[in-house]
């Protein structure tokens, strides 16, 4: 770990990472002393009593965090090497559609295409590789959870037969 | 005496047929964690906890506990064969690990890093057979305010070891925190950040928020970092070399180095938040110092990397004193392991050795076999985890997706918990991005709840007074060994990271 100077767009993805850690605090904190009493009837602490300790503190720490940030703009450390934010968007990009794909064709049918699709993007050209992954994978899952372990698997809102 | 009947009681236990097969498959496990580069105990524990559900908890227990333990083991192949280390708490053993390794000795070093493992795992073990029940007892004396104390200094220790980040981990923390007030409140009955969801009733579940954090998020930021790009091009062909087993000058050179350090590990493994990082570290650091030849450390030293094997085995085993004894865990992997207990309605404290013999002694017993597999698989299955090693992260990524995302649902089939998973990966993506803690957030989300309400209790007794913090020996002992933690842990941090410093300068 070492300090390094952020990219403009860096500095900024960081600044409104803290911006929206800050506007959940303030919310958080609203409830806590809005919604939730500090005492009970019978005189004891509340339901509000610790969320307001930690409502405050969060407030107040984001913010000190926040103001630190603006005032030394290279004051985080980041390890810079080899980083690259396309993989990393493309790959939470892939998960968020899996978790699209598992709502909608539940647990086996999801996994094959989210995976057919996964790897053909980040292992391209080694087709017959991704195609035998595709189907072993899912099938291995499938045996161990629902088979082996007798767990739960996401259950389709629309069944596709495979 | 007692000791070694309930020992004997714990062994008749762990070796049962089935208990055998969980705990050499949990070892198993554990090394394949430990072996993928960016992927830590927390992280194996977190995605693998659903799969133990159908299990019967002394079993799942055994399994879980040896992934934890396990992941020690395997983390230290890489480091010794490919110098990028399985898990932080294997950064050290690169340091003369991987110079041994180009210096064609690369067979005696994984050798010598698996007995050396052994010996700090085994003696953890002999120690905590011999101070848990020591531990238990102190503690029974404890009440709200020492609990709500234990909570309070486990949160400290780790947040003052995140160093110049401290306001970071703090921020982490009361995140955590904060998640763990979602749900009824049980004093009162009145719901807390639900707004109207039946889901959200029963809080915000730990297992969600720990494979999404550990899981997830370590996978999002191992592609930025890149990972999947690098292969595995500089793996050491350890095979071709002329001698595969350590010499005799090997193993009478490190005896001592692996006493001191297995007493050294241990002890820092008890403290909460400093585990065996800090550990291997300190130990590496501590043994250059020790040694007549210090100029040998980081060329390809056998003490300098049995040193960091030894002392990060030791503390694995010394972390679960705090969490078996108080309840209380010192890292994010027992925080998990903790989660594990309470899911099957145990709840780990002063009682729980007397009131659960079979399962802590069972749990106890188990770790010296698990020692014992692991020292043979991790010396005869080399070949097998070079293969994983060489499985690509282009393929381990999605794949790991799919079995966080389908653990995650079986647990209470739900789609929210399985959402609120995705959230916390992308959310623990860019914490460990802009150097957030996950660990301080996890271990704040257990203890949070607990700290809660052993505060509550306290100020009921006390009437609402925060003298009874000082009115008490117990807390005031609590108090003092915090403050001596907060003094010295950093000093401790600064003595490994002192070590890296050196090692990065004679590299240079």
């Amino acid at each position: 770990m070492r300090p390094v100077t952020f990219t403009p767009e860096e500095k900024d993805l960081r600044l409104a990472f803290l911006l929206v850690l800050l506007a959940g605090a303030i919310f958080y904190t609203y409830v806590a002393f809005v919604d939730l009493s500090f005492m009970t009837r019978s005189g004891r602490l509340g339901p509000g009593f610790f969320p307001r300790i930690v409502g405050v503190a969060g407030v107040f720490f984001v913010g000190w965090t926040i103001l630190e940030a603006l005032r030394d703009r290279q004051a985080l450390l980041v390890d810079q090497a080899g980083q690259r934010w396309s993989d990393a968007v493309l790959l939470i990009a892939l998960a968020i559609g899996y978790a699209v794909l598992l709502r909608l064709f539940g647990g086996f049918p999801a996994t094959v295409v989210y995976l057919a699709l996964a790897l053909s993007i980040l292992n391209r050209g080694r087709y017959l590789q991704n195609g035998i992954l595709a189907l072993a994978i899912p099938s291995g899952v499938y045996l161990l959870f629902d088979q082996f372990l007798n767990a739960n698997m996401p259950p389709a809102l629309f069944d596709l037969t495979f | 005496m007692d000791i070694f009947s309930d020992l004997i009681m714990g062994l008749s236990i762990a070796i049962t047929p089935i208990n055998l097969v969980y705990l050499l498959l949990g070892a198993a496990i554990g090394m394949i964690v430990g072996v993928i580069p960016g992927f830590g105990p927390s992280a194996g524990l977190a995605i693998l906890l659903p799969m133990t559900f159908g299990m019967d908890p002394i079993g799942a227990i055994m399994l879980l506990a040896a992934i934890y333990y396990g992941a020690m083991y395997g983390g230290t192949i890489t480091s010794i064969l490919l110098n990028t280390p399985g898990e932080s708490a294997t950064v050290a053993s690169t340091f003369d690990g991987f110079p041994l390794a180009k210096n064609g000795r690369a067979g005696p070093a994984l050798v010598m890093q698996a007995v050396a493992s052994f010996v700090g795992g085994t003696v953890g073990v002999i120690l905590i057979t011999l101070l848990a029940p020591m531990f238990a007892q102190v503690s029974r004396s404890f009440g709200p305010p020492e609990y709500f104390l234990l909570a309070l200094m486990g949160m400290l220790t780790l947040i003052v070891m995140i160093g110049e980040n401290w306001r970071l981990g703090i921020i982490s923390a009361l995140i955590g925190f904060a998640l763990g007030t979602v749900g009824v409140d049980l004093e009162t009955g009145q719901g807390r950040y639900t707004f109207g969801s039946a889901e959200l009733i029963g809080g915000i579940y730990f297992i969600p928020i720990a494979i999404g954090l550990f899981g997830l998020g370590e996978l999002f930021y191992a592609f930025y970092q890149g990972l999947h790009r690098f292969g595995t091009g500089g793996i050491v062909n350890y095979e071709n070399e002329d001698r595969f087993w350590p010499t005799r000058m090997d193993w009478i050179s490190t005896r001592m180095t692996m006493a001191r350090n297995s007493v050294l590990g241990f002890v820092v493994g008890v403290i909460p938040g400093a585990g065996a990082t800090i550990a291997s570290l300190m130990a590496y650091s501590t043994e250059r110092s020790l040694s007549k030849t210090p100029e040998n450390f980081g060329k390809g030293e056998m003490a300098g990397l049995v040193a960091p094997e030894t002392a990060n085995n030791a503390a694995s085993s010394g972390a679960m004193i705090p969490l078996l004894t108080l309840g209380i865990p010192g890292s994010a992997s027992t925080a998990v392991l903790l989660a594990a207990f309470l899911l099957w309605g145990l709840r780990p404290g002063p009682l729980f050795m007397e009131q659960n013999p079979e399962l802590a002694w069972g749990l106890i017993a188990s770790m010296y076999l698990g020692n014992m597999a692991l020292l043979t698989i991790s010396i005869f299955a080399i070949p097998l985890f070079v293969q994983i090693i060489k499985v690509p992260y282009r393929i381990l990524g999605p794949t790991v997706i799919v079995v966080c995302a389908l653990g995650t649902f079986s647990v209470n089939a739900s789609f929210i918990e399985l959402y609120i998973m995705f959230a916390a990966g992308i959310v623990g993506f860019f914490m460990r991005l802009y150097g957030f803690s996950a660990a301080a957030l996890v271990l704040a989300l257990v203890l949070g709840p607990l700290a809660e309400e052993a505060l509550r209790q306290t100020l009921t007794i006390s009437r609402g007074s925060f003298m009874i913090f000082v009115e008490r020996p117990a807390s005031v002992w609590i108090i003092l060994v915090t403050l001596m933690l907060v003094v010295m842990l950093p000093l401790l941090n600064r003595i490994g990271k002192k070590a890296q410093m050196v090692k990065k300068l004679d590299a240079g």
